[in-house]
């Protein structure tokens, strides 16, 4: 018997409210195709449709209700009673990395929208919309398929924002993406159907009781074990893990500067939010496994991104080694779990490191962007183009400054500092140490170069230096500076919203 | 003392720490301000933060029996356990109010000195350091003091890059290489500073995380009451070794010293004073707030390799200050000398030897505050604190400024009278009697530290030589200097820490008794002769 699963429309507002906005750009867009004076119409639905979404998020989160929706019926099975299990949940897992993706998105098509954006409105704004949509979907998502399917959702809109940028370079980067996305399409599918292949199951509940029994065969187990490691390596990409990482530099030094921030917020948050969903909520049972796989590749991302990350002298690909390092740190935590019981403390780590990650990334990415579009160089500005930046843009060098510090995790920037103290945790108490020890050098690593920068800041001008041109801050941008900036701020005063993430029961 | 007038007097804490932090991020943002001005507004708040501490410091008295006089507890980190709570005891209050003497004094010397760059921008960074030296020794919850503990770092570390001496000549080592001279020797101390320092707080976070972990509270007066309790001997030694670790980088300890002769000679006259007065104290501060009292086991284990590692700082600080040319650089040197004392009292886990290690901390602090003002005040004379080259006479040329020289350098050599005197008889004391923890080592160690004097005397006294009877000057070094003795500012601000100096020394139970009662307390789960 074939039943349609009832839908709980409420449930799945965040995901929908972003896929209404799409709708509603692509019919104005059909009713008055390339209308100049309905630019702003485009905007207002897209800025509305993610504004809905952070509504819905909020709702929920202060309804507090459990919901979840696409269920199968539970039963009594073979081997006794079976619980009802939902391909969507709303959780605080969901909510959490719902609210970072949907903010995060927010300030980058903020960015956007008079720069790369002007161009190709409809495009863009149907493009990112979709991909928040995937991420949202992604977050709830509880079912191998739909976890797939979300991801993808997530990724290759992505591909389409980055070659916006209509010019070889963009053409290169897209391509790169395009293939980086299809190659981890290729492992993630194969190692989703290893792991439904060894317990039959879709729903993640499930596998995770399957995979927890008392009497599993080690061939099931082996199956399961190659499934994780090829799924971990198809999302491997999406986070820029080494070694999947090799995209990363070029793609983000190619795209339009707002979309590395958003492959740089929103697709990270995506990828997270893969593996959590699947190793987590999944595989709890093999976390012995899959604990060792992830902690090594944390420690050699964070490692090789903060390595590379010293040599930089271009601004953008300093940033996109840097992600790359930051990474690494949001995937740190999970590598400490050792068994099942261990895994919520490494879950809520991992998210609480990316809530002031994606905070303080957007703040350093809306200055550069800024500092962009006011230089001859554009987006190969180097370094050295920010010394004296506190004299000329106080402002914005002190936003970018704080935001430097957060992601050193040095106060002023308590949030960053924070976020790796909690990110560490979990691998002192599960007694990881030489991946506690590999994070403590790489604090230093990291400190040197983001230190570097922020010393740019106030140093004096150069005599080469040209005449200064004044930045004129759209307000558009102005917002996001600012927000991003109120958020670090606020995250630092109370470390405790980075810290207390996740506080009940992982679902 | 006056318990009515002074109750309720918490809130003093959170504005000593708060104060100096708030006016730096206010001159950092006031563009429109002039130098002076700043450097004005840095004095005055300094000042009154010296008031604040003083007050606080009565409020929390009396010292006997020991207990946090005053107190301030509220929630901040629930979701990690960590609370706002700073609280002042004997051990902290010589502390803070030495960390405030300084930066006052640090403050006017920055109005007086006309000739600095960017004032507005060096007395933000001297308040932000005080501000997160007062939180470090105030604080009585492990995050919090760390996190306070690294608020001091990337000030300081501006501090050395920004406003640090960039005409230094280019040096070559005993083993031939070459260092690079000017602004990249700029560059390299300020980077050694961060890199050292960073690395060691990072290494410090995982053993105060464990401790955290395993004991599940953060709350020093807590963990303190425990003793240890709660934790294995392994689980305390490999705590006890991070925390030691990342401590002794910051004191610091021979051989992860340095870092700090570098940073201390090219570093600004205000930053240098700040660096030995106040930074070094937070890593010894730390060792004995946190390491001795938490994890008293696994602090007895290491205890011999710390007091042999603080030894081997005394006698390779003297050695090296024997053989130093650029005074700077030497009373560097003699500083891992002198906080090698410290870290044996503290190592020898006895009252007296911790007695010692405070007494020595503040009396270092002094101290070397007045050897690096004159220091400086020469270099602004000459462009130079090469000794040779300053060469015969110094004292007759510049009687005021040679007599400040010369008591510093008495002071150094630890002559009975003056504050050095104390703290390093009572370290090596305590070494002697240091068996318990320090076992076998305790004797062979408390006689090398003396040793350790006798270095000191032997390279002060050369100092000394060397200004008053110096070689001949080549001629025509000094044509285009004006030589002018120590103004009265000058010697205003150098005053206040030469008077310290001799009353310490003079009377030394102004101080033992303050924190006689908390070291009581501190090792209650330890070793108790």
């Amino acid at each position: 018997m074939t039943r349609v699963p009832s839908v709980d429309w409420v449930a799945l507002a965040p995901v929908v409210a972003p896929l209404l906005g799409v709708v509603l750009v692509l019919v104005v867009d059909a009713v008055a195709p390339r209308a100049a004076r309905l630019a702003r119409v485009h905007d207002a639905l897209a800025v509305a449709g993610l504004v809905a979404a952070g509504a819905a998020v909020t709702w929920l989160a202060v309804d507090g209700a459990a919901r979840s929706t696409v269920c199968v019926p539970g039963g009594d099975g073979e081997a006794g009673l079976v619980l009802p299990s939902c391909s969507y949940v709303v959780s605080d897992l969901t909510l959490t990395l719902q609210a970072i993706a949907v903010v995060g998105a927010l300030g980058c098509l903020l960015l956007a929208v008079d720069g790369p954006a002007a161009a190709d409105r409809t495009p863009h704004h149907v493009l990112l919309l979709s991909a928040v949509a995937g991420v949202a979907a992604l977050a709830g998502a509880r079912d191998l398929a739909t976890l797939v399917i979300a991801l993808e959702t997530a990724s290759l809109p992505a591909v389409g924002l980055v070659a916006l940028r209509r010019d070889a370079q963009g053409a290169q980067a897209g391509i790169t993406l395009l293939l980086t996305a299809v190659a981890s399409l290729g492992l993630l599918l194969l190692g989703v159907a290893l792991i439904h292949a060894a317990t039959g199951e879709l729903h993640l509940d499930r596998i995770a009781t399957a995979l927890s029994g008392p009497d599993l065969s080690g061939a099931v187990l082996a199956v399961a074990g190659l499934g994780t490691v090829l799924g971990v390596a198809g999302i491997g990409f999406k986070l820029s893990a080494v070694p999947f990482h090799l995209w990363t530099p070029d793609t983000y030094a190619g795209a339009p500067l707002p979309i590395a921030a958003f492959l740089a917020v929103v697709s990270k948050t995506a990828g997270l939010a893969a593996v959590v969903v699947l190793l987590a909520l999944g595989l709890p049972a093999l976390a012995g496994s899959w604990g060792l796989v992830v902690a090594v590749l944390a420690a050699v991302t964070v490692t090789v991104g903060n390595l590379v990350a010293l040599r930089q002298r271009v601004a953008v690909r300093l940033l996109a080694w840097s992600t790359v390092a930051q990474a690494g740190w949001v995937l740190l935590p999970l590598g400490a779990a050792v068994d099942a019981a261990s895994v919520p403390t490494a879950v809520a780590a991992s998210v609480g490191y990316l809530v002031a990650y994606a905070a303080a990334t957007l703040a350093v990415f809306t200055v550069v962007v800024l500092l962009a579009r006011h230089h001859p160089a554009g987006e190969e500005h180097t370094l050295a183009d920010y010394r004296g930046l506190a004299r000329r843009e106080p402002v914005a060098a002190a936003v970018l400054g704080f935001g430097l510090a957060c992601l050193a995790g040095l106060p002023p920037g308590v949030m960053g500092l924070v976020a790796k103290l909690v990110a560490v945790r979990p691998l002192v108490d599960n007694g990881v140490w030489v991946i506690a020890v590999i994070a403590a050098v790489n604090v230093v690593l990291g400190v040197l170069y983001y230190l570097r920068w922020g010393a740019l800041l106030v140093a004096a001008p150069g005599a080469g230096d040209g005449a200064p041109v004044t930045w004129r801050v759209r307000p558009a941008e102005g917002l996001v500076l600012g927000g991003a900036a109120a958020l670090c701020v606020a995250f630092s005063v109370l470390p405790q919203v980075v810290a207390g993430v996740l506080p009940g029961v992982l679902r | 003392m006056n318990a009515e007038l002074l109750d309720g007097l918490g809130w003093l804490l959170p504005v000593i720490v708060g104060v100096p932090l708030a006016t730096a991020v206010l001159l950092l943002t006031w563009r429109t301000l002039s130098d002076r001005a700043a450097a004005l507004v840095g004095a005055v708040v300094a000042t009154a933060v010296a008031v604040g501490a003083v007050l606080a410091a009565l409020a929390a008295a009396p010292f006997d029996p020991a207990g946090y006089g005053l107190e301030v507890d509220g929630s901040w980190i629930p979701a990690l356990g960590v609370r706002f709570h700073l609280g002042l005891d004997g051990i902290s209050v010589p502390l803070v109010l030495l960390t405030a003497l300084l930066a006052l004094l640090v403050c006017w010397h920055l109005v007086r000195s006309d000739a600095a760059p960017a004032r507005r921008g060096l007395t933000a960074c001297v308040l932000a350091v005080e501000g997160g030296a007062m939180g470090t020794f105030t604080a009585l919850d492990l995050i919090l003091f760390f996190v306070a503990f690294e608020t001091v770092l990337v000030p300081m570390w501006f501090v050395i890059a920004n406003w640090g001496d960039d005409t230094q000549p280019e040096r070559s080592t005993a083993s031939g290489a070459t260092l690079p001279g000017g602004p990249e020797a700029r560059r390299d101390a300020a980077n050694r500073f961060i890199l050292f320092t960073a690395l060691g707080s990072a290494v410090m976070l995982l053993g105060l995380l464990l401790v955290a972990l395993r004991t599940g509270t953060t709350d020093l007066v807590e963990l303190t009451e425990r003793s240890g309790a709660g934790m294995s001997t392994g689980v305390q030694v490999v705590a006890a070794v991070l925390i030691v670790l990342g401590l002794a980088v910051k004191a610091p300890m021979w051989p992860l010293h340095t870092w700090l002769p570098p940073a201390h000679t090219i570093a600004p006259t205000g930053g240098s004073v700040l660096l030995a007065g106040v930074l070094l104290k937070m890593g010894t501060y730390g060792l004995a707030r946190l390491a001795l009292p938490v994890l008293p086991d696994g602090m007895r284990e290491i205890a011999p390799v710390l007091g042999a590692l603080g030894v081997a700082g005394i006698l390779w600080g003297g050695l090296a200050c024997l053989a130093e040319r650029d005074l700077k650089r030497l009373v560097a040197f003699s500083s891992v000398a002198h906080m090698g004392f410290v870290l044996l009292g503290i190592a020898s886990m006895t009252p007296q030897g911790l007695q010692g290690a405070l007494f020595a901390n503040i009396a270092h602090g002094l101290i070397t505050g007045v050897l690096f003002l004159v220091a400086g005040a020469v270099k602004d004379r000459y462009h130079t604190t090469d000794l040779v080259l300053l060469g015969s006479g110094l004292r007759d040329r510049l009687p005021r400024l040679g007599w400040l020289l010369a008591f510093g350098a008495v002071a150094g050599l630890g002559l009975p009278g003056l504050a050095g005197f104390w703290g390093e008889i009572l370290a090596v004391v305590g070494s002697w009697r240091g068996e318990d923890a320090l076992a076998g080592l305790a004797r062979p160690l408390a006689v090398l530290a003396t040793v350790g004097t006798v270095i000191a005397a032997a390279y002060l006294l050369r100092v000394l030589f060397l200004l008053w009877h110096g070689p001949r000057l080549l001629p025509g070094t000094h044509a285009t200097t004006t030589e002018v003795d120590a103004t009265g500012s000058e010697v205003a601000v150098v005053m206040p820490l030469v008077l310290a100096t001799l009353a310490l020394g003079l009377l030394p139970w102004l101080l033992l008794d303050v924190t006689g009662p908390a070291v009581r307390v501190l090792l209650s789960g330890g070793v108790l002769s």
